[in-house]
């Protein structure tokens, strides 16, 4: 009976070290301080399997044979794949969040650049998204599986969280502090940036990748034009309605 | 008065409370169903205890030891353990200083709309206006950085209130000075309470800390110090206005408490979003 009992001792154990909750507020965590260490995203049992099951998804995709596979070579058995509620979803969403956290330590930034002047946050964030683009490049022929996945209804808004939260990522990395409404606009901009060149990405033939990154190029283009134009505009409202003003005060009015 | 401020102290006692079994938190956070708790407490409670004595703390409790390898609570320079904060703590913190920089803005704004039309018809007041403009601007950077270092989202009404305060402060500025100190005094004293809740609820959390032979860290003990000196200067701000006849305001009751009712709307949306 030893069989039997196993498969249970096991659920218990993963059960007690697997607190999805906790890992949902830890990816969602508000108030970052480098004074605290942070704790890690998953559960050693769990992010052994996954870990392991990704190495399978290249050749057997984003599956439920590629999780069985992965909990075998973990050293789980088979049944343990069960306690995965969202079961290939969360083998995508561990891809994507430890990408996500892998970039911090990826891609480095010389405090200098070669030529003595330092990188623009244009610049970082350019090469932060490719170096995120880069890290799918091994599942690049399975990513589209991933993509149907994640679009599904159950999953889109976990998804979209997780798009938001590399988007923010990605302007942390890149040193931008601005704190007023552009936050919202540049982490919404670089999010349809950053998606629509995944799904170019899944489709592009080239070597190396290099239609994907004219491709993210134009559409950084796109958006500092954009941005650009939007600037000019409301700095021209600003003026005319400050000129204005000064008009009707120098009439005499009291305003 | 201490009716009233019961349910403030317990909420925030509580949340320090949760915050000393991070561990099982850690282990069966579902298992400790905790109802989301915002920390608002009453008004007109000045915080009196002082924090400096935080720093003798001695006796390191290891009762949490066997757990390091979940939680680390690593030590800081003087050897003291600094404990992660709680989710609940983490909120609040997310959502109280969102607020603040919201209400710098605010006030930046407001004191600039007032500024021009305010100084055509009282000339003599262009050195207070100056001095309560910068001293707000000093404070709408300070948050804007603390805002950036721990990746808080700014409010995402933004751009209303800051159409909101340059209407108030500009409208106030044209009917008069007094109705525009009027609007300082209300604005200010609902910052300073604000503050002033602020600070209890983080000094609060100092002391139940303490109390184990922990400290805070850092960067709070410091952000404990820069909201105290942010609040006295609101609240001198305060009688600046008191002294410059904000009292006779035509509607005093009328504007004061509608601009009141204003801000705190402002604050309970600036949390939110």
């Amino acid at each position: 009976m030893a069989s039997a009992r196993s498969p249970s001792a096991l659920l218990g154990t993963f059960r007690a070290a697997s607190h999805r909750p906790a890992t949902a507020w830890r990816q969602r965590c508000s108030y970052h301080s480098q004074e605290y260490t942070q704790p890690p995203p998953f559960p050693p049992a769990e992010s052994a399997i996954l870990t392991s099951a990704l190495s399978h998804v290249p050749s057997y995709g984003f599956t439920a044979d590629a999780l069985r596979l992965g909990a075998r070579d973990a050293g789980y058995m088979d049944v343990s794949t069960n306690l995965l509620p969202r079961g290939v979803f969360d083998l995508i969403n561990y891809h994507l969040v430890t990408q996500r956290l892998a970039l911090k330590s990826t891609v480095q930034f010389p405090s200098t650049g070669d030529q003595g002047k330092k990188l623009g946050t244009g610049a970082k964030v350019r090469t932060l998204t490719l170096a995120r683009l880069r890290a799918n490049e091994p599942l690049i022929h399975r990513w589209q599986e991933a993509l149907a996945i994640m679009a599904q209804p159950s999953y889109a808004s976990t998804s979209l969280a997780e798009l938001a939260r590399l988007a923010d990522e990605i302007w942390y990395l890149a040193g931008d502090e601005s704190v007023d409404s552009s936050w919202y606009t540049k982490r919404a901009s670089l999010s349809a940036i950053y998606s629509a060149t995944e799904v170019f990405m899944t489709q592009d033939k080239s070597k190396n990748f290099i239609e994907t990154e004219q491709f993210l190029d134009s559409r950084l283009g796109d958006v500092m034009k954009m941005g650009g134009f939007i600037g000019a505009l409301s700095e021209w409202a600003d003026y005319t309605a400050h000129s204005a003003v000064n008009v009707l005060r120098s009439k005499g009015m009291r305003v | 008065m201490p009716s009233a401020l019961l349910p403030a102290r317990s909420l925030a006692r509580a949340a320090v409370r949760s915050a000393q079994h991070p561990v099982s938190e850690c282990i069966a956070p579902c298992r400790m169903a905790r109802p989301r708790r915002r920390f608002h407490s009453t008004p007109a409670n000045p915080v009196q205890s002082s924090p400096t004595k935080r720093s003798v703390a001695a006796a390191i409790p290891q009762d949490h030891a066997e757990h390091s390898d979940i939680t680390t609570p690593h030590n800081t320079a003087a050897g003291t353990p600094v404990q992660p904060l709680s989710q609940e703590q983490h909120d609040f913190l997310d959502s109280a200083l969102r607020v603040n920089q919201a209400g710098e803005l605010a006030a930046v704004l407001i004191y600039a709309a007032q500024t021009p039309p305010l100084l055509r018809a009282h000339p003599h007041l262009k050195g207070l206006m100056k001095h309560m403009h910068d001293q707000e601007v000093g404070h709408f950077r300070y948050f804007n950085s603390i805002l950036a270092k721990h990746r808080i989202r700014p409010t995402a009404m933004y751009p209303v209130w800051h159409a909101a305060a340059t209407v108030l402060g500009w409208g106030t500025a044209v009917i008069g000075k007094e109705a525009a100190m009027a609007c300082t005094e209300a604005v200010e004293t609902e910052i300073g309470t604000h503050y002033n809740e602020q600070v209890r609820v983080l000094l609060d959390w100092a002391d139940k800390l303490e109390a184990r032979g922990e400290t805070l860290g850092e960067e709070l003990t410091v952000l404990i110090e820069e909201l105290r000196r942010i609040r006295d200067e609101e609240l001198e701000h305060l009688d600046h206005a008191v002294e410059n006849d904000s009292k006779e305001a035509k509607p005093y009751e009328l504007l004061t408490n509608v601009i009141r009712g204003g801000c705190r709307t402002a604050i309970w949306i600036s949390e939110k979003v």
